[in-house]
């Protein structure tokens, strides 16, 4: 039976930014559809809108021409549309079989029935009597996937699902995808991984910024082509003005490594890079790709080798960031509120967090209030922070004047390096331009910045040198001006 | 119809309500445990809390209930700031009372102004010794410090129990498990004539003022504030996090042990087998009580310390069991961490349609 699924005029707006821009889409059964889009692009909102788990704003959803009230993720099942996350929901402590059965009322023969029939025909060899946290992902993933089939979806819905798994498994599940497809399940893909697109999917949907850019056939296609598509051709590079650039090397890091204990977590290998002064160098990839680990191992969180870093001629690998604090680096992680500062304690309380020797917020362990309040009065003035009450608690500020005060704090010490993570992750586009233009002043001034970023635009317009992470591997150092949008577009999903 | 909605920010008010909301709905489910045990219940709860402290005597009892409570609560704070959890301050102050005891002990028959503070540090010494057991084994072996720290006290106990019974009891002293009276050189002086209440109060009243000035106005103090909000920005800040973690160990070690050091050193005198009547755990809840804040841990104690007296005196006049005080403690802590809940969330009456 074939089946036919309609996306019509779907709209989904949150306060500040529209992630679902009126898509209207038909996908059909036999076939397998890939959804593709940067981070922010707007295809998680689509497919938590099919699964029932956010309920749009305008728009309707048509399963063979009937229409589907998608209240909640119940529904979506009743429904016969199945959905497989990027982070399993999963039981870990109970049987294979137990997290099989938990969420349906059939009868357990019938169950262990058509459990055993799954198995076979796809060739899936679990057992179903260990606990799920002794399996590995391609295994967990799994058990996600028979648990959808034991309801005999109509649809499956894949969310990123590669992404935990080994490249042996990412061949096993296209393969039994392939399958699926062929018995009538119609699949939809969701990746932003161009050369998996290429390699099992018969069609392609491209979305950016909320919009849907473009419907075709993979045959019409190619990685430069999609690459163009997700990231838009029409980027206008705005640069800032190039001096020429100092051949005076500030930074420079030799064989750094990092092995996770942490399976969420990205290991770093062998990454080499070096940034002279008034050097922007900016690092693209798409998020998850080991970019919160080399921030970490930059700002000395993670500490690493000593040898492996190298600073204005110091070697400081195996210093906590205080420490490198004192060697002049500055630090402007992603997370504003839980990281970079404390929504609970008042903006002066934020501004002692960054604490130098020099700056006498401490002597000899008393706090010295007046001196953290005469400071902050600095900031909030120097970088345009909106209030004047430095006892307020910093959960008041917007995100884009709690951004202006964390930078402010940092950069108000006059290091030599700032290594920032997303700076204008959430922000509106006035706070944006306020950062930007910020970060450009600290190049004029002869300091380096190095400017982790998912955001292309924002690397493009900044920096002087270019690289891509992808999983947690550098490529090779690019001119920035020699850079365009689709070739980083392409390094970032892993080509080359 | 009543709404549960959820607060924008967590009131402040509310933050220093919840404790006497708290004590409030304790004293109702008391009365109402009463009334169901076939008591009048105003006249149960008058034994309970207000009998016991009627009088100078009582008074006296009350203040030595509370001093090892505030001291060891304060202690814990330290702890509970920076985000690490220590049970096991009733080992700690086991420990603490062994190490001083044994010091004590040594100077048997003796006398000289130089043997209270020495008794006196080696029982801090002793408490800070205990505690460092969980906190390095958390520091350099990723063990869970609540664990740790909770199985230390039964080893603790059966130190003190060895001792007592064997090596250190009194060779005169017909085989009960205690100890030789120690000298009155090795004892905290009784402050009244004919009242049991020593010198230990000016230790917690110490500790209190410490901590407050360390807590509020020392460096040391704001990176337990930091760590206690979040361990993610302390590591940003690039505070040395196994060094913090070790000092508010000893911290709160040290103050168990001087608990410890007040409870041998003051009226007994000697080691015995029930040094603390679980003062370390019930500590806890003063802590929390308190709101982990110097002056909230002093009514707090005073609080908790009247739930002690009154299971005394209600077993005497009421025929119930003394494990009763631990009834009202737990209910104190239980309606505590209940009312917390109007922390983040407040009900709101609308109209009645549905």
């Amino acid at each position: 039976m074939n089946t036919n699924l309609k996306i019509s005029n779907v709209t989904k707006k949150y306060p500040g930014c529209v992630a679902n821009d009126n898509v209207s889409l038909e996908f059909n059964s036999g076939k397998i559809y890939a959804l593709l889009g940067e981070n922010g692009a707007g295809k998680s909102t689509l497919v938590k809108i099919l699964s029932g788990v956010i309920i749009p704003d305008e728009g309707k959803i048509y399963l063979n021409e009937n229409n589907l009230k998608l209240n909640s993720p119940l529904d979506a099942k009743k429904n016969d549309i199945g959905m497989v996350f990027q982070h399993f929901n999963l039981f870990e402590t109970l049987s294979v079989f137990e997290n099989l059965i938990i969420d349906s009322d059939e009868q357990r023969e019938v169950l262990t029935e058509k459990i055993n029939t799954i198995m076979r025909k796809y060739n899936f060899s679990i057992d179903l009597n260990i606990p799920v946290l002794n399996l590995s992902a391609g295994q967990k993933q799994k058990v996600e996937i028979i648990r959808c089939l034991i309801r005999n979806p109509k649809v499956l819905i894949m969310d990123e699902p590669t992404s935990v798994l080994t490249e042996q498994e990412t061949s096993e599940l296209f393969l039994s995808l392939k399958k699926f497809s062929e018995e009538g399940i119609l699949i939809i893909y969701i990746t932003h991984k161009l050369k998996e697109v290429m390699e099992l999917c018969d069609e392609v949907a491209v979305m950016r910024r909320g919009k849907l850019v473009s419907v075709s056939e993979i045959k019409n296609e190619n990685i430069e082509s999609l690459a163009n598509k997700m990231v838009g051709q029409n980027l206008k590079t705005i640069k800032k003005k190039k001096e020429k650039t100092s051949s005076d090397q500030l930074i420079n890091i030799t064989n750094l490594n990092f092995i996770s204990e942490d399976p969420f977590e990205t290991n770093l290998s062998d990454i080499n890079f070096s940034v002279n002064r008034g050097e922007c160098l900016g690092i693209a990839g798409i998020s998850g790709n080991g970019q919160s680990e080399l921030f970490q191992v930059l700002s000395g969180e993670i500490i690493s080798d000593k040898n492996s870093i190298e600073f204005n001629k110091n070697y400081i690998g195996d210093l906590n960031p205080q420490e490198r604090r004192e060697y002049l680096m500055a630090f402007s992680p992603e997370d504003r509120l839980e990281q970079a500062a404390i929504p609970q304690m008042a903006i002066f309380e934020n501004v002692a967090l960054n604490n130098f020797k020099s700056s006498n917020f401490f002597n000899n362990g008393l706090i010295n209030e007046n001196k953290i309040k005469e400071h902050s009065k600095k900031i909030i003035s120097d970088f345009n922070v909106n209030t004047n009450n430095i006892e307020l608690k910093s959960q008041f500020l917007s995100g884009g004047n709690l951004q202006k005060l964390i930078i402010g704090r940092e950069l108000i010490t006059s290091p030599d390096l700032l290594i920032c993570f997303n700076p204008t992750w959430g922000l509106d586009v006035g706070a944006i331009n306020y950062i930007h233009e910020t970060l450009i002043k600290i190049n004029e001034q002869n300091k380096s910045i190095i400017l982790i970023s998912t955001d292309t635009d924002e690397l493009l317009k900044l920096s002087d040198k270019i690289s891509v992470i992808h999983k947690g591997k550098l490529s090779k150092i690019m001119d920035a001006e020699e850079v365009t949008s689709e070739k980083l577009g392409i390094l970032m999903g892993g080509g080359n | 119809m009543i709404k549960i909605v959820k607060r924008d920010q967590p009131s402040r008010a509310i933050f220093f309500l919840t404790p006497v909301l708290a004590i409030f709905l304790t004293l109702v489910a008391g009365g109402l445990i009463f009334y169901i045990l076939g008591f009048k219940p105003f006249e149960a709860l008058k034994f309970f809390f207000i009998v016991p402290i009627a009088d100078k005597y009582g008074f006296s009892e009350l203040l030595l209930k509370a001093t090892p409570l505030c001291l060891i609560a304060i202690g814990l704070s330290f702890c509970f700031k920076s985000n690490n959890w220590n049970i096991g301050a009733e080992g700690q102050l086991t420990f603490g009372a062994i190490v001083s005891g044994g010091v004590a002990l040594l100077f048997y028959e003796q006398e000289g102004f130089y043997i209270l503070p020495i008794v006196i540090l080696a029982g801090a010494i002793g408490g800070m010794l205990y505690a460092s057991i969980p906190a390095i084994l958390k520091t350099y072996f990723n063990t869970n410090e609540i664990l740790v720290s909770l199985m230390l006290v039964y080893v603790s106990k059966l130190i003190l129990d060895y001792l007592v019974v064997g090596p250190w009891s009194n060779p005169e002293g017909f085989n009960f498990p205690e100890t030789r009276q120690f000298s009155d050189s090795a004892r905290l002086p009784l402050l009244f004539e004919g009242l049991r209440i020593h010198a230990g109060i000016f230790l917690a009243l110490a500790a209190v003022v410490i901590s407050w000035f360390v807590f509020y106005k020392t460096y040391l103090g704001f990176q337990m504030k930091v760590s206690g909000f979040s361990l993610k920005t302390a590591k940003y800040a690039g505070y040395k996090g196994k060094k913090m973690i070790v000092l508010v160990f000893l911290i709160s070690g040290a103050c168990a042990g001087l608990a410890g050091v007040g409870e041998i050193t003051g009226p007994i005198g000697q080691l015995h087998r029930e040094v603390s009547p679980d003062y370390g755990f019930t500590a806890i809840i003063v802590a929390f009580l308190g709101r982990l804040h110097p002056v909230g841990i002093i009514f707090a104690s005073l609080v908790v310390a009247i739930t002690y007296l009154g299971a005394e005196t209600a077993q005497i006049f009421m025929q119930i069991p003394k494990y009763t005080g631990q009834v009202f403690q737990g209910m104190i802590l239980f309606f505590l961490l209940a009312s917390d809940y109007l922390l983040f969330f407040k009900f709101k009456f609308t109209g009645s349609k549905k």
